[in-house]
């Protein structure tokens, strides 16, 4: 008797566990047939759609996105996602579940780049087209992928670094070798893909600016952004500006605070920029005791967030890039829907938004602010 | 002879497979003391685990103090003045001494507990029992024998009316046992009623007024302790007489060749200068008191604890033992005294068991032969005479005589020519306890080379063809068999104490 | 001769454990460290960096000396980290989605970390599942039940300025210089103060070392071993609801989906801390300078410039020579 109800119980546990490990499942309502119109709409297509996780605003807003194709084009999709963007193999699994479905087409934001090769093959085998969004997928089997829409990351980067220069362009004007000023960036990994190009995209746009106005730049920190800086640089002593990079030891908002108040306690330390929404919030969770930016420090984030957006409100933050999650999620569907119709397609890259307490309210910029 | 306080009549209890108790009574009386014996499975501890709530009975009654009770648990019990002091020490070594008398019934102010008046509570327990013990030292820091005595403290601390003592004496000393004597006529004279569950028949005689026998989980009979004889009690437990005779003289050959020397071993306090030497056949016997540095003197041969100096030959070659498996590869075995933690896997089988130090020799490629591990292990049970029913019984259900005989087996597996045992008969009842004897003379005369560590004289005397003695960490004598008394060995075990 | 019978009952014990074992250990490297840092970066000892230390230590704290009392009963409890975070998810969901107000929600987040906490320790004194397995359960259970519950969403408690914001001047009060007050270590010193006295002076205590140290025989005591051995894994969820809280007053958002980590930090603390993983064993001011030592890590390595993957070995190493000075001594004492 004792045993059988261990048993119920472990099995309890057990479909408990699957139901986390699945995270968040959100079944998208079924397609509204009724108002369904046939001729230049999308028919009765059916798309499956895995995104990294579900455990952000961001992802949020790209199936609102999606949400908004199926409306207008009255198509059917399904999402799923991992539980966390670094549970690469779940998603494998997903994506193989998905294709096994055998659905009109599928739009997929991979976590791994490299680990989703092989059932992006079984995809094109059972001739399944597949957009990429949010992560592109460059070694995948020719003609598997037939669409990526993803943001530029390396200009939404740049776009930040255009910005924040042009806020401390004076300072650094007054920069020398013996009165250095000093830029923080607090990158939340040195592996995934997109954080790197972002972060990189800010570097190099920097020192591009600054050196245009005739100042040396050094690079310090990270041994991976300072390694992989295209634009030219000196050696810490020459340079007038430093920019210093910091990676947290852990993707905690905790560790990217402690990271960012290590770089903005310093004195010469002029503008900071964190390159997603938890190392953002880092920034402002060390500016909780410190209390620098927005006045000795000029500070711009990434990504939206309710917390993010009322730093940007109340002048805390000079303002911060945006991803448009709410128009990758609308395109990619739309062009499987013109794959399916035998349209031809092509890669579309979306822009990051800058956006600050001047234009935030627009309507071109409100909608992918998510909170 | 006192009234009647507690009857136990017709109780029966049976376990998946087993009918451990098949209508027994028992009838404990105040002011005396009433041992219960029998072999192991017997039915004895079924028995007091029933009268103390952690069994309950399938059919029977329980009368006590006139009244038919039946405890659920151990507290129900303890509050009604039944107490019991377990053969296996039952103590929380991190708590201090008197925090694990009054365990569960703490003395407390509001939702404080009350560790001062404990601790006084305890010193005036101590006092009246005339041992010397800090309530305030922690229980771990305190020898096995002295635990012990913090155990029966808690007995009697809670006003008990009957107190079981489950084999209070395996782990204490002579004088240890002479103070829980004095304890228990205290006790008896004040009327509480005892049970003295043991199986040192010399404690039997010395300490109790009846003995109850049981056997297979009946009851056998009841005697008057002084109109008995050891032969009587015995009979009524196996049902035939035994005890190999004591050995009189060595039957060594003089002329044996030496298999082990062990040359001025150091290691830690408890082994200083050890030197000693044992030949082909020969069952060399340790005695000394708890504590003397006998089996640390084993750990230290076996490779089980490092050495910090000497040296040690096999067959006259020097060797280098840093580990026990160093020890294996030269054919040595070590029966540990506590079985259940060094010396079997009690949730595996006996063939498991039987194979374990020699697995090797049973596996296929990856795969463990089945079959041939089973014929091996069934061709010890046979030549052991293990009674298990079959290979496949989890040893955990054997008694403890059968449990060091598969222990004995997994040694014999590896053809060890020297085998420690340390005591081998601990906690093993008296027909087991012979077996094990035979079985080691029988080794010994097929040419093994025998330590025996043992803390029961009757034992050494009984088993050795030399005997060596220990007091603090060194070696204080050597006895010929032919030459050993309890008083010359006695002497030499407390030389150093003075 | 008398004199003498009093040594032999007795086995030696090191000058160490007298000075109160672990704590003192610990206690001597939390001076070191700090000291070092100190020294070698001037923008560590600022008290800005102070209150950091601070304001990031309540939470871990927190857990550590609720995960103290499984510790101590020779189990562990793995769903804390995650279990805060599905607490502070749930309860920031109410405030901000429900119109709760902010008590309610604090109330909630502790609720459901008793709920947990009863869970756990049904499914380890009761049906006897290994509290490792036991607890790796709903360390996924919560994991996934905040997600779904809130709806994959991050949530934000209200901002310090926002209404039903008090809540974060538990933790700390800015004062009109700037200054920020880090006036949640008052309330950690007097939960330790506390919490020691339950621990060595109260039944609870008691029986959770008895447990830890020999559960059989705690029940043959008559103790009721179920129910203090519940109890543990109550405190333990009860300790996660409450960090849940201060978790939600120092960070701005929280994420579904993290958390998993958390544990091991706070587990971490309390074993730096003198808490035996084979139970019987610990002390809750031991568990408290633990928990420093692993701050003082996270905060003071970056402080020096060491980049991410030295941090990590560093303090990997630090950690194993916290706990291997205490090994050592106990081998030594063993011989």
């Amino acid at each position: 008797m004792k045993k059988k109800v261990l048993a119920l119980l472990l099995s309890g546990c057990m479909v408990a566990g699957l139901l986390a490990g699945c995270g968040a499942k959100k079944e998208a309502p079924a397609g509204n047939d009724g108002a369904k119109k046939e001729d230049d709409k999308g028919g009765d297509l059916h798309f499956e759609v895995v995104v990294k996780s579900f455990q952000s605003s961001y992802w949020q807003a790209a199936i609102q996105g999606m949400n908004e194709a199926k409306k207008e084009l009255g198509i059917d999709f399904n999402a799923t996602g991992p539980n966390a963007e670094s549970d690469i193999a779940d998603q494998v699994n997903m994506l193989n579940n998905a294709i096994n479905k055998n659905p009109d087409g599928i739009a997929l934001a991979a976590c791994s780049q490299d680990s989703v090769l092989e059932s992006l093959q079984m995809a094109l085998d059972k001739k399944i087209p597949v957009v990429c969004f949010d992560a592109a997928v460059p070694d995948a089997p020719e003609g598997s992928v037939v669409s990526t829409v993803v943001t530029d990351n390396g200009a939404a980067g740049a776009v930040a670094a255009e910005h924040v220069y042009e806020a401390v362009k004076d300072q650094v004007a007054k920069a020398s070798k013996d009165a250095q000023v000093r830029v923080g960036e607090v990158n939340q990994d040195a592996t995934s893909a997109n954080i790197i190009e972002r972060g990189l995209g800010f570097i190099n746009k920097f020192i591009e600016l600054a050196t245009a106005d005739g100042k040396k730049v050094a690079v310090v920190g990270n041994d991976l952004f300072v390694d992989q800086t295209e634009a030219e640089v000196v050696a810490e002593k020459e340079a007038d500006v430093i920019i210093e990079v910091a990676v947290p030891a852990q993707t905690t908002v905790e560790l990217s605070a402690t990271e960012a108040a290590n770089i903005m306690n310093k004195d010469n330390t002029i503008a900071m920029f964190g390159s997603n929404q938890v190392t953002a919030e880092g920034l402002l969770t060390a500016n909780q005791n410190l209390n620098v930016l927005g006045d000795k420090i000029v500070a711009a984030g990434f990504d939206a967030g309710s917390v993010i957006k009322q730093a940007v409100k109340d002048h805390v933050l000079l303002g911060a890039v945006t991803q448009s999650p709410f128009m990758m999620g609308k395109l990619s569907l739309e062009t499987l829907v013109k794959v399916n119709k035998g349209e031809a397609v092509e890669d579309i890259p979306t822009d990051g938004y800058w956006y600050d307490s001047e234009n935030m309210e627009e309507p071109t910029i409100a909608p992918n602010l998510y909170d | 002879m006192g009234e009647v306080i507690l009857t136990m009549k017709d109780i029966d209890k049976s376990f998946p497979g087993v009918h451990a108790l098949d209508h027994v009574d028992l009838e404990i009386r105040k002011g005396e003391v009433l041992a219960l014996m029998g072999e192991n499975g017997a039915g004895k501890s079924t028995l007091m685990k029933v009268l103390t709530g952690i069994y309950t009975k399938d059919s029977g009654t329980i009368t006590y103090e006139g009244k038919e009770v039946e405890f659920h648990n151990t507290k129900e019990a303890q509050d009604a003045g039944i107490v019991i002091v377990h053969q296996e020490l039952n103590m929380l070594g991190h708590l201090t001494v008197a925090q694990n008398i009054f365990i569960g019934r703490e003395f407390k102010k509001g939702i404080r507990i009350d560790d001062a008046k404990m601790n006084e509570e305890a010193a005036k327990l101590f006092k009246r029992m005339n041992i010397d013990i800090d309530p305030k030292e922690t229980m771990s820091h305190l020898t096995v024998g002295r635990q012990q005595m913090c155990e029966i403290a808690k007995a009697i601390s809670h006003e008990a009316k009957v107190i079981i003592f489950d084999e209070p004496s395996a782990a204490l000393t002579e004088t240890e046992i002479e103070e829980l004597f004095k304890i228990i006529n205290d006790l008896r004279s004040k009327g509480i009623g005892i049970v003295y569950i043991s199986h040192r028949m010399d404690e039997i005689k010395k300490i109790t007024d009846r003995v109850t026998v049981m056997r297979d989980g009946t009851y056998v009979g009841t005697l008057i302790t002084k109109d008995s004889t050891k032969d009587d009690i015995i009979n009524m437990m196996v049902g035939r007489v035994i005890y190999e005779d004591p050995k009189t003289h060595s039957t060594v050959p003089k002329d044996a060749p030496v298999v082990l020397k062990v040359d001025h071993l150091n290691a830690g306090k408890m082994v200083q200068d050890v030197s000693f030497e044992l030949r082909k056949g020969e069952i060399l016997g340790f005695s000394g008191l708890m504590g003397a540095g006998r089996t640390e003197t084993a750990r230290a041969l076996f490779g089980a604890d490092p050495v910090e100096s000497g040296d040690i030959y096999i067959n006259g070659k020097k060797v280098v033992i840093k580990s026990p498996q160093d020890a294996v590869k030269y054919g040595i075995g070590y029966l540990s005294e506590d079985r259940k933690r060094y010396g079997c896997v009690v949730q595996k089988s006996v063939a498991e068991n039987t194979t374990l130090a020699t697995l090797d020799s049973y596996t296929k490629g990856i795969f463990i032969d089945k079959k041939k591990e089973k014929e091996v292990a069934e061709k010890y049970v046979e030549s052991l005479a293990t009674k298990t029913p079959t290979v496949d019984q989890l040893v955990v259900n054997l008694s403890g005589g059968n449990q060091q005989k598969v222990v004995i087996a997994k040694w014999l597996t590896r053809d060890c020519d020297i085998l420690i045992f340390d005591e081998p008969t601990r906690g093993i009842d008296v027909g087991a306890k012979n077996e094990i004897y035979k079985l080691m003379n029988q080794l010994a005369k097929e040419g093994k080379a025998i330590i025996m560590i043992s803390s029961e004289m009757t034992e050494i005397l009984r088993m050795s063809d030399r005997v060596a003695v220990m007091c603090e960490g060194k070696k204080t004598g050597e006895l010929d068999i032919s030459e050993a008394t309890q008083e010359n060995i006695m002497n030499l075990a407390t030389r150093e104490i003075e | 001769m008398a004199n003498k019978k009093n040594n032999v009952g007795v086995r030696k014990v090191s000058t160490i454990d007298r000075l109160g074992g672990q704590k003192f250990i610990v206690l001597l490297i939390v001076i070191v460290l700090f000291a070092f840092f100190s020294i070698m970066s001037p923008n560590f000892r600022k008290y800005t960096t102070m209150v950091s230390i601070l304001d990031y230590s309540y939470y871990i704290t927190l857990m550590a000396i609720g995960v103290a009392f499984p510790l101590m009963t020779a189990g562990v409890d793995l769903s804390i980290g995650t279990g805060l975070v599905c607490y502070s998810l749930v309860g920031g969901w109410l405030i901000a989605f429900q119109g709760w107000p902010t008590w309610a929600g604090m109330l909630v987040s502790v609720l459901f970390g008793i709920v947990i906490g009863i869970l756990n320790g049904c499914l380890v004194a009761i049906m006897d599942l290994p509290p490792f397995l036991a607890t790796l359960c709903t360390c996924m259970i919560t994991r996934g039940l905040g997600s779904i519950i809130v709806g994959g969403f991050g949530i934000s408690w209200p901002a310090v300025s926002a209404d039903g914001g008090w809540f974060r001047k538990i933790f700390r009060i800015q004062m009109e210089s700037g200054k920020v007050l880090p006036i949640g270590f008052l309330w950690i010193v007097l939960i330790v103060v506390f919490m020691t006295f339950v621990l060595n002076h109260t039944k609870v205590g008691r029986y959770t070392l008895a447990i830890g140290s020999n559960k059989e025989a705690t029940r043959l005591s008559g103790v009721n071993v179920r129910f203090y051995h519940i109890f543990a894994y109550v405190i333990s969820g009860f300790f996660a609801g409450l960090a849940a809280i201060s978790y939600s007053a120092i960070f701005a958002t929280v994420q579904p989906g993290t958390g998993a980590g958390f544990e091991l930090e706070a587990i971490g603390g309390a074993i730096i801390g003198g808490v035996s993983m084979t139970g019987g064993m610990g002390s809750i001011t031991g568990t408290l300078a633990g928990v420093f030592v692993i701050c003082l890590l996270k905060t003071g390595l970056p402080f020096i410039g060491l980049t991410a993957n030295w941090q990590q070995i560093i303090t990997g190493l630090i950690l194993i020579f916290s706990v291997l000075v205490d090994i050592l001594k106990r081998k030594k004492e063993e011989k």
